[in-house]
Formats: C-alpha cells, structure tokens, sequence
C-alpha cells in the first residue's frame, strides 16, 4: 500500500485533526455539513484504506442506515407535518423520518472516519503523544497491543503440542473437546505469567522507571507541521465562528428549520469542506510534487 | 486456596476530590453545556464525554501511583488473554470470556488492577472488532466490573469459592454490563432517547445479554480455580502487589 501523506505528518497534528474531525461530525447535524463530512471521510478512507476496504465497509454500513433511519420514526412522533398515522395510532412525521435519516448518517461517518484514525494513528505515535502524561497506561496499552498476536500464536503452538499425545481441542467428544481447550488456556496462561515476569526483569535491569528516557520514533515537529497548524488552526476558527452565528445548526422539532445560506455561511461550509478533505489535498499535492520532480530528469 | 484475605482498609483521599470535582462540576457543566449551547440533540457526544469522565480518576490515581514494571506487565498479561479469548470466540456473538477474566483480576489482584484491566481489554480488543463510539462505554462497563469485584472482595462479600464468583459473574453482567449498554446503545443509535427506545432496546438487547451472562458464568466456573491459583503462586513467588 502506498504510504499516506498526511500520516508523515506529526503524531501531534495527525491526532488534533481526527479529534476535530470527529467531534464536529457529532456536534453538526446541519444536512450540507453531514453531506461534506461523509464526503471527506469516504475519500480518506479510499485514499488511506484502498477501494476494497471501504465496499467491504459500506456493505455493512448501508443496512445498518437503512435500519436505523427507519426505527426513529416508530419511536419518535415529535414534528408536525404528520404522514400518516400507524396502526397504533401513533403518527409518522416527516421531522422524525428526516431526523432518523440524518443521525444515522453521522453514525455511519463517524464509523469511517474512525477507520481512517486507525489507519493514521498507529500505536508508536499514540505512545509518543501519550507516553509523557501517562506513561503506566500507554506502555500497557502497547504490550497488550503486543501479546495478543504472541498469544494466538503460542496457542497454536501448544494445541499442535497437544495434538500429538490426543488432547487437541478438536478430539474426542464434546465435553473431553472442551476440557481440552481449557486446559490449553491454562497452559498458555502459566507460560504466559512466567514469560512476563522475565520480561519485567529484563525491563527493570535496562532502566525502565529511570528518567531521561528516549523513545523509539523519532517525530520532529518542523515547519511544514506548524505550517499545517496554523492553516487548521484558521479553519478551526472560520468553523467555530459559524458554529457561533448559528450557520452550522439545524433544528428539527417541531419543524425543521435552517438559517438562510448567506455569504458567511458559504464561506463556513468551503472551510469545513477543506478540513474534512485535507488529508487528501496533502496526497495529491505530494504525488503531483513527486511526479514533476521525477519528469524533470 | 480457598482461605480469604484479611480486609483491608482503602485510602481513597487521593482519589476523592478529583472525583468529587468530576462529579459536581465537570459532568454537570457537560450536560448544562449540551443543553443550552448545543441546543440538547447531541446525546452521543455528550455521553461519549461523560464517559470517558468516569474513568479519568482511575487513571490518574494509577500515574500517580507510579507502578513497578512486574505489576504493569500483569496487567498486560491479563488483559492480553481477554483480549485473546475474545477473538478466540469471535464466531459466537456475546460469548466472551472477558467479564470472566476481569473479575478474576480484581479479586487477585484488587479493584484498581481490575479495572485496568477491563478498560484495557475493551480498547485493545475494539482494535480487532472495530472501534467506534460504543469503545469508551465497554472500556468503563468492564472496568467497573473488575471494579466491584475487586472492592467487594475487599469488603469480604465477595467470596472465592466457585459458585460466589458464578453468582457475581453472571448478575454483573447482566445488570451492569447488560444495564449500561443498552442505555449506551440508545444514545448512540437512536435519535432522539425516549422511554419507548430505552425499554425497546432492553427487551431486545436482553437475550444478548443472557447469552453474555452464561458466558460469564461458564467460563468462571472452570477457569476461576485454576487461574486463581496460578496468579495466587505468582504473587507469592515474586511477592508482588500488596
């Protein structure tokens, strides 16, 4: 897979653009807003994750919208333009129908947005930006990260171990098949504890605790991270400004109702749209850079 | 290994104002916050801080506490092997061993350890399963659980013995596993919260929960002694925590 752009980017950046990305996908349900936003996160998403990725993904997340737009109105009877009446008697609104609708978009974009973030911010640059404030829980965090595979593979070694003197877990009948596998866990626990501890050991005598401690990546956070800072530290501002004159807002109930689109509010959805779609101008530029400099030769 | 520990008294001065502070002020503020500026209809996002709140005094107190590489290690450990009997099961929904595992870790090893342990396994296993915004939800239920589990055993209410842990295992993920996240799954999925959705999403969520209960049980029932007993010969070999 090709390496991301924006992902060469300092864990620091990287890690305040998925939270603001994130928390103003939950916070604006304003349709053009939600319609940009899942713009922004399917394009990153193929970008980053490859097309095959995001069908796989789409293929789960499309049912899932449906269902949940239509459960809204079933619960929901605010609003006042009345569709028609179940056979409860309780009536179907247009503002829940829509309201349904909208909600489970931002669901569906948080979800995609949130395989971009994974695909970003890998766990060395979540150790580099955590492991200052709290370095006890990032270190568990990384080993775990560690073990899990070590564990799935060690597992797999003792059942082949077992497989050999008839106490597989896939041998015998169905209660012997279960004794089995739980004396697998319990072997794999014990190897598991003993293997710890030496590790913890070796981590004592290398100087973990000590300070002045370095970590393994290096980040360095250079003038096109602070030229990247400030260019989404404006567009922060141009948002939060239109988040205060109340152009980002939607309301449903009773009735829907948005602001009139003016010109400042125009502006708002053009630095949104950049926001959300950054991480993919970054790639474009990069590559249309890489290929001139290469045609030059 | 069926003798329980002395009680001991906990220290929770350290622990108290910052929690008070959440609790009065903070968690508050977010909700008044949500009301007013936010206009009330941003239930996910506001829970979703509310939760991540809740466990911030647990992690603190844990920093603060500068902990040993051993006992930092066994909390890996455990959670590591929750995390692993998850996708070991992963082709049976709700059936997961890691209530099982967490309670087993707060009763050895303390309510703290186990919810670090809890809220650890539902992180690092989301990145298996997906993360999403139900992430924090299950970090805080299983936390809690190891949680009580550990205070309870603490408090000598909580016993060792096969059928005390069953008992515990399965009523605690039914009523605060089971009870958080269908709340959970109302402010994430529904749009507007109503007593309907949250009723709604009880009865339909409470055969998983069931099916996650008898997990829970199944698995106490034959892995507590044998686990007990290998983290009980470990604490002793090395004289760790406490």
């Amino acid at each position: 897979m090709r390496r991301s752009a924006f992902a060469a980017y300092h864990p620091f950046v990287n890690f305040v653009y998925f939270a603001a990305v994130l928390a103003f996908c939950m916070l604006w349900m304003h349709p053009v807003f939600q319609a940009i936003s899942l713009l922004g996160a399917v394009v990153n998403a193929v970008l980053l994750n490859g097309r095959r990725a995001i069908r796989f993904q789409l293929r789960f997340m499309l049912p899932l919208f449906v269902i949940m737009a239509a459960a809204n109105p079933m619960f929901s009877h605010a609003g006042v333009t009345i569709l028609f009446y179940m056979k409860d008697g309780n009536p179907v609104t247009l503002e829940s129908i829509l309201y349904g609708a909208a909600a489970s978009a931002m669901y569906v974009t948080v979800i995609v947005w949130f395989s971009c973030y994974n695909a970003v911010m890998t766990s060395d640059k979540f150790m580099y930006l955590f492991g200052r404030i709290m370095p006890a829980l990032s270190l568990i965090f990384a080993m775990v990260l560690r073990f899990v595979p070590r564990y799935m593979h060690q597992l797999k070694v003792i059942s082949d171990a077992q497989a050999c003197i008839g106490r597989d877990y896939r041998q015998g009948g169905w209660i012997r098949r279960a004794r089995n596998g739980i004396r697998m866990l319990s072997i794999m626990t014990t190897w598991a504890l003993e293997n710890a501890i030496e590790t913890a050991d070796s981590m004592k005598s290398r100087g973990y605790g000590l300070p002045n401690r370095t970590s393994f990546s290096i980040f360095r956070f250079d003038r096109r991270d602070r030229r990247l800072s400030a260019c989404m530290a404006g567009l922060l501002l141009v948002l939060v400004l239109g988040a205060a004159s109340g152009a980002n807002a939607i309301r449903y109930f009773p009735s829907v109702h948005v602001q009139a689109m003016t010109a400042f509010s125009v502006l708002v959805y053009a630095a949104y749209l950049t926001l959300c779609l950054l991480p993919a101008l970054i790639q474009t530029w990069e590559d249309w850079k890489w290929k001139s400099i290469r045609s030059r030769n | 290994m069926q003798q329980q520990e002395p009680l001991i008294r906990r220290r929770l001065s350290r622990r108290t104002p910052v929690a008070a502070a959440l609790v009065l002020i903070v968690i508050p503020a977010t909700i008044l916050f949500g009301l007013f500026v936010l206009d009330d209809r941003k239930y996910m996002f506001v829970s979703v801080l509310i939760v991540l709140y809740a466990m911030i005094p647990f992690a603190m107190i844990f920093e603060r506490r500068k902990p040993q590489g051993r006992e930092i290690i066994v909390i890996a450990v455990l959670a590591a092997i929750a995390v692993a009997g998850r996708s070991a099961f992963f082709m049976l929904p709700e059936f997961k061993p890691v209530v099982a595992i967490v309670i087993i870790a707060g009763v050895c090893f303390g309510g703290e350890a186990g919810f670090m342990v809890g809220a650890t396994a539902g992180f690092v296993s989301n990145f298996f399963f997906g993360q999403g915004p139900w992430t924090p939800w299950q970090m805080f239920c299983f936390g809690l659980i190891g949680f009580i589990a550990g205070n309870l055993y603490r408090a000598g209410w909580l016993r060792r013995s096969r059928w005390s842990l069953c008992i515990f295992g399965g009523l605690s993920t039914l009523i605060v596993y089971g009870g958080i996240m269908n709340l959970a799954s109302v402010m994430m999925f529904a749009a507007k919260p109503s007593r309907e959705a949250i009723l709604a999403s009880y009865v339909s969520g409470f055969w998983f929960d069931l099916v996650h209960a008898a997990a829970t049980v199944l698995f106490l029932f034959f892995l507590a002694r044998p686990m007990l007993e290998k983290l009980d010969r470990i604490k002793l070999k090395y004289g760790m925590m406490e």
